[in-house]
């Protein structure tokens, strides 16, 4: 045994029982809780003088979580997973005690989910901690968990929950495939997954929903998703996933519909112009004057006549330098957040204006669409590239070329679908049913069945 | 993946009307005058009679290429496969020649290199090679686009119609009513592309009908368009291209808003742009079912007829308007060959073999 755990950091303990025998007790220093070890385990055994089979042993410890494991390989991965084995002289088996203690942070409200009205708890990194989350919230028997290993090295545990009876059973199945076919050295983070679960892998569209707050995990398994919690990862992923779903905030159920429905639009309206504002006024500036009313027009003539780069060249350098100080001020420790903020706002803003380098118009649109972007934050990274991808098209083909790319993105849109769910429902292919979950927010009563896209095998949710 | 059939009337009632709303006003106005609503009232019923009759073919649940396979054999389908694909590039020709015109005229201040339009065909490409599903799906999106659209540009601009210029009714007499017909046969093909995608959708009962009344529903949007359209322009109108782009620009409050109609001509030259598509999208479709087996033949099949397409465009870039005067004036007999002609042919042969089979 020793030979297959050679770590420093894997501790025996020897001790013998009122006959005499030999027992050994392996476990991993940092990650046992060696006084409910000794506490359900080791006293009991320094008085036992049974029989030495492994079922009588595993009768006499008071620890309610005991397995017995035949194989050393097996007991070694036990071991090193952070639960404590005994082994004895004349053993059948090992015992594997349940005494496992992770350092865990405190249940806490995710950074970038922060809610006004409903729950604030949020994900952590362990995964057993997540699953009783979801449990407390879904005392139903329906809950399955299914605990999975991922990774060849770092044997990340990832729990698959669902809702029997809710979910597509062909949804479970094709994602524990998956799952089962990862070969992969070690799973950091459960953003790892994605990659493989996705429809298509390269692609520029995220294709899994991802949440930190349990309760939309629940709602969302509620719906006939499958989740995924991975251990080490305080982000959840949800499954069969649908673009408008980051549309959809937690606390959009439980404000009223009408204000739901307004801060959705409100959500949309952001995230179009974040994409599609700078695009536009280069456009306009380089090949269609008329796009701009008369007054605006010689408003922005007056600030850019003396700047040297053309407007494509402005605005990418304007956009470059939103990037770099967003890039830092998320790495750089946050003490220095506040001197960058003034760096970045003040001298590098109104020195690069007044010195010619910048106009005013353009500092002001990047700053909107910089803001408009974080109106949906989960989609930021895609948001960001198609914003650049428009800029650039803007600045080479001009309006004609942003009408293109739209329609490109449309199309690869529409025509994505991942578990048999189109990503653009229920817009394309249209279904009228759940619109009324969509930019639309109706009341909680008028949602009577699942979403359809689903489809659900139990399609009523309430009476 | 498969177009719905609810997707199909969305094609019939919002997208197809779009197409004819860049050359067809002025050049309706031309021929018919004030009465440039009869010639085009007299085509949207002809047309929505035969989109019945395809909708009633589509109830074979296959495609034309296996129905004339079934009818004349392998060989001749093949033949009537290479011939129906040729029509609907010819077809397609029309549409991108307008969609060049409408990007010059609404996206550049100045007129821009012939190259700039270039990149219209690697969408066009892509495009075409996907299955008419991903067309479909993108109908979905475009129906309530192109209403808004619609809606917009003529509420923008029926504030300066005036109606009284469409009176007296008949003064353009039978030969502008008959010039009308000849001349706007090269749009009115919408029972053809129709035909190019039966068998590639479902059929649902009552499709026909509904179909035919979705057709029918859009064609009312399109007249309407149409009397705003000489209400505002009047004897000018048959200057005004594209005209969907135009009609608009005397919106009262864009010296103080700007064009805010843009909104709405980029929202429609956006579903234009889905449009125009459409029919070369039909031709590698109806080619890579005939000369099928090989998974790299819809992208070849897409890159040639669109190379193709693109060939002809720039060829013909110095004269458009002698091409659109030749299409329009000297060539409008081979669209009622496949948009009447080969419907009306298809259904008497198998109208009747399906009743037999029903009986």
């Amino acid at each position: 045994m020793r030979a297959l755990l050679p770590a420093q950091d894997i501790l025996s303990f020897a001790f013998s029982d009122e006959k005499g025998r030999a027992y050994v007790c392996l476990f991993a220093d940092a990650l046992t809780d060696k006084d409910l070890l000794a506490e359900q385990v080791l006293r009991p055994l320094f008085s036992y003088a049974g029989a030495p089979d492994a079922q009588a042993v595993a009768e006499n410890t008071l620890s309610p979580e005991v397995r017995t494991q035949t194989s050393l390989s097996a007991l070694a991965e036990e071991v090193l997973a952070g639960n404590p084995v005994l082994l004895w002289e004349g053993a059948d088996a090992g015992l594997i005690v349940g005494t496992k203690k992770v350092p865990v942070r405190a249940v806490a409200e995710p950074p970038t989910d922060v809610a006004i009205k409903g729950p604030r708890e949020g994900f952590i990194e362990d995964v057993k901690t997540n699953t009783s989350l979801v449990r407390k919230r879904l005392k139903t028997g329906e809950l399955r968990v299914e605990m999975l290993t991922v990774g060849r090295r770092s044997k990340t545990v990832v729990a698959l929950c669902w809702l029997e009876g809710t979910c597509r059973e062909e949804v479970v199945r094709e994602v524990r495939a998956k799952l089962s076919s990862i070969d992969i050295d070690i799973l950091p983070d459960s953003s790892y997954l994605t990659r493989f679960l996705a429809s298509r892998p390269h692609s520029l569209v995220k294709q899994v929903g991802t949440t930190e707050k349990p309760d939309i995990f629940c709602a969302k398994l509620a719906e006939g998703r499958v989740g995924l919690l991975a251990d080490g990862s305080p982000i959840a992923l949800t499954l069969p996933y649908m673009l408008i779903e980051d549309f959809q905030s937690g606390e959009d159920y439980f404000v009223p519909a009408f204000r739901a429905t307004f801060t959705r639009f409100l959500r949309l309206f952001a995230l179009l112009v974040a994409i599609y504002l700078p695009a536009f006024y280069v456009a306009a500036q380089i090949f269609k004057l008329q796009l701009l009313p008369v007054k605006l027009l010689l408003t922005i003539a007056g600030s850019i006549r003396d700047i040297p780069l053309s407007p494509s060249l402005e605005m990418l350098l304007v956009l470059l330098v939103l990037e770099v100080l967003n890039e830092a001020s998320i790495r750089m420790p946050k003490y220095v957040g506040m001197a960058l903020s003034v760096v970045g706002a003040l001298v590098l803003g109104e020195t690069a204006v007044s010195a010619g380098f910048v106009s005013t118009p353009a500092i002001i649109i990047i700053a909107f669409s910089g803001i408009g972007l974080y109106a949906v934050p989960n989609l930021i990274e895609e948001t960001s590239v198609l914003r650049l991808l428009m800029l650039l098209t803007a600045g080479s083909l001009g309006t004609y070329g942003i009408l293109l790319l739209s329609a490109l993105v449309l199309t690869y849109l529409v025509s994505t679908e991942n578990f048999g769910v189109p990503l653009a429902a229920p817009f394309s292919p249209l279904i009228p049913h759940d619109l009324r979950d969509s930019f639309l927010k109706y009341n909680l009563r008028s949602m009577k069945l699942r979403p359809t896209a689903l489809n659900s095998p139990n399609k009523r949710r309430q009476k | 993946m498969k177009p719905s059939s609810r997707q199909i009337c969305f094609f019939l009632a919002a997208v197809a009307p779009v197409g004819k709303l860049v050359l067809m006003p002025a050049q309706l106005a031309a021929d018919a005058g004030n009465d440039l609503l009869f010639p085009v009232l007299a085509q949207l019923v002809l047309q929505a009679a035969l989109i019945f009759c395809v909708l009633l073919l589509a109830r074979h649940d296959c495609t034309v290429f296996a129905l004339v396979r079934r009818a004349a054999g392998d060989v001749a389908a093949r033949i009537f496969a290479v011939l129906l694909a040729a029509f609907l590039l010819f077809f397609a020709f029309l549409p991108v020649v307008e969609q060049k015109i409408t990007v010059r005229s609404i996206f550049y201040d100045t007129i821009p290199a012939h190259l700039v339009f270039a990149p219209f065909f690697l969408f066009s490409a892509y495009l075409s090679a996907r299955a008419l599903g991903s067309l479909g799906r993108v109908w979905d999106i475009l129906a309530p686009l192109s209403a808004v659209g619609m809606a917009g540009v003529l509420l923008l601009s029926v504030g300066n119609a005036d109606f009284g210029a469409l009176a007296p009714f008949g003064a353009a007499g039978t030969g502008g009513f008959i010039d009308g017909i000849r001349r706007t046969c090269c749009w009115f093909c919408d029972s053809a592309l129709l035909l190019a995608m039966i068998g590639l959708f479902p059929y649902r009962k009552g499709l026909a009908w509904k179909g035919t009344l979705c057709y029918l529903g859009g064609g009312l949007a399109l007249l309407f368009f149409l009397a705003v359209f000489y209400g505002v322009f009047g004897e000018i109108a048959v200057l005004q291209t594209p005209a969907f782009a135009r009609v608009s620009a005397f919106f009262s409050a864009a010296t103080v808003l700007g064009r805010i109609d843009y909104l709405f001509i980029f929202a429609l030259a956006f579903v234009m742009t889905f449009y125009v598509v459409l029919p070369v999208q039909e031709a590698v479709g109806t080619l890579a079912e005939a000369f099928g087996g090989a998974s790299l033949l819809p992208p070849l099949l897409s890159v040639g007829c669109n190379a193709l397409l693109f060939a002809a465009v720039s060829l013909l870039n110095l004269s458009p308007s002698q091409t659109i005067s030749t299409i329009t004036g000297t060539l409008f007999w081979i669209f009622p060959l496949f948009s009447a002609v080969l419907p009306l042919v298809l259904l008497a042969l198998f109208g009747r073999r399906q009743r037999e089979k029903i009986s």
